[in-house]
């Protein structure tokens, strides 16, 4: 009974890593980066495995923000993907893309409270969803919670952070890796077309800092893709975001002091340092050209 | 024949596409989870469960921004006890930022940041920690590293 302990335990630890509920996946550190750490793990249990996962914030996050420094009762949806386009995507790659994007759009609508708007948005992440392998995530009674809710964005925006999350974890548990890796993609680049379609420029305003805060995400998103890049579809969106690095690394940076703290409560600590991204007008231009340009050609729109 | 019913339930373990969010996927949303207090945190999505072995080391990259407290919980079964480290350090620069074994072991920490940064979060089970127990694997446990955020409160007048 012993030996049978000891065999679930390797055989688990086989199969051990930190699953996410996150936007990150793994990377080996070390010598035998690309490994399969499975293996390794398998073959000496007693060695320590360092794995690093990244991680990337979830689209609602940069829109509940855009809402909170911006005007909350904007309510402008002629930039999103229109839910009839759903019937363009044809290709594995496309669908996966606009599911995300789509998911990304819903968020929008719950957020800034455009109730009858995210029931359509909702309907077209179902199909897209079903699509793409993750209709157990996205059940239809979600739809009545949706209804039963119009009037109440903060449970809508729950709701619809539900409906990402649980696809999120459906394509993790069904180990479709490229899939996942699609959708984050998407995701988060229709988070960043929002943003700069709400956003004027402004030099020092929070929501342009905030935008030029998103190379830290998009350098943990192109590790993410990296993982998955002997998918086709996957190192093809991983080029494409190479190039907004690109325009991003353009970004001039300040060092900030670098003094650790308590805070007044001395229950919080506040951490100094790092280094402030700068954008200047000429780079922003830039920057939204080619997010815009990105963001509509996974579209298939103008 | 001991062996072969052994084997083939190894085999079964392996081979069955055993889910790794099926081990401890959700672990930190239901087990990470601080009682309600007054302050109002959110979800962060880049928050992570994984199973970890004795002596098993994870690092996780997540972004921070500016002008966000968080709220890190780091929580493990209880056979772990509250032998789990983690250390937080920043992305870039390396630098230790934080290491709860020279803060008494604490599992939550709470911060903000002067700037929006890259953070490397490793967490840490050591060699021994898992607890002899006969009832389950005693090489391996859930942990979970639930992170929050809450929008600063500002001080004075603000334009936002």
């Amino acid at each position: 009974m012993k030996n049978l302990h000891y065999l679930i335990g390797l055989t688990l630890a086989g199969s051990m890593t930190f699953t996410s509920c996150g936007g990150g996946d793994e990377k080996v550190d070390g010598p035998e980066d690309g490994m399969d750490t499975t293996t390794k793990v398998e073959n000496n249990v007693n060695t320590p495995v360092s794995e690093t996962f990244f991680q990337v914030p979830s689209p609602g996050e940069m829109l509940t923000f855009i809402k909170m420094v911006g005007d909350p009762k904007k309510k402008d949806i002629s930039f999103l993907n229109p839910p009839d386009n759903q019937k363009n995507y044809n290709d594995s790659k496309s669908k996966a893309l606009n599911f995300g994007i789509y998911s990304c759009d819903l968020s929008y609508c719950s957020i800034f409270e455009i109730g009858s708007e995210a029931l359509k948005y909702f309907k077209a992440v179902k199909i897209m969803g079903d699509q793409i392998g993750v209709s157990t995530a996205i059940k239809p009674e979600i739809l009545k919670r949706l209804e039963s809710n119009l009037g109440k964005p903060d449970s809508l925006a729950v709701i619809t952070d539900d409906v990402y999350f649980s696809s999120f974890e459906a394509l993790e548990d069904s180990k479709q890796g490229p899939t996942l890796a699609l959708v984050v993609a998407g995701g988060w680049l229709e988070s960043l077309f929002i943003a700069t379609q709400l956003a004027k420029w402004e030099p020092n305003s929070p929501v342009i800092e905030r935008l030029a805060d998103q190379k830290y995400t998009l350098e943990n998103l192109i590790e993410f893709l990296k993982k998955h890049e002997t998918d086709a579809n996957v190192a093809a969106i991983k080029t494409d975001f190479e190039g907004l690095l690109a325009e991003y690394n353009k970004l001039t940076e300040q060092t900030t002091a670098s003094d650790a703290k308590k805070g007044k409560d001395s229950k919080s600590t506040v951490i100094g340092g790092g280094t402030q991204l700068v954008m200047s007008k000429e780079i922003y231009t830039s920057i939204v050209a080619k997010v815009r340009s990105l963001r509509n050609s996974y579209t298939l729109t103008k | 024949m001991r062996t072969i019913l052994l084997t083939l339930l190894v085999a079964c373990f392996s081979c069955s596409g055993y889910s790794q969010s099926g081990v401890c996927g959700n672990f930190h949303k239901k087990y990470c989870v601080l009682e309600k207090t007054a302050e109002k945190w959110s979800y962060n999505a880049q928050s992570k469960s994984g199973l970890f072995a004795q002596g098993m080391t994870n690092k996780l990259r997540c972004v921070i921004y500016k002008g966000m407290d968080y709220r890190i919980s780091v929580c493990c079964e209880t056979v772990l006890g509250d032998k789990v480290n983690y250390k937080i350090f920043d992305g870039r620069t390396q630098e230790l930022l934080f290491d709860n074994s020279a803060a008494e072991n604490t599992q939550v920490f709470e911060f903000q940041s002067v700037s929006t940064r890259q953070l490397v979060i490793e967490v840490a089970v050591p060699q021994g920690a898992t607890e002899k127990d006969k009832h389950k694997a005693t090489d391996a446990a859930c942990v979970g590293l639930l992170i929050e955020n809450k929008v600063t409160d500002r001080q004075g007048f603000s334009k936002y």
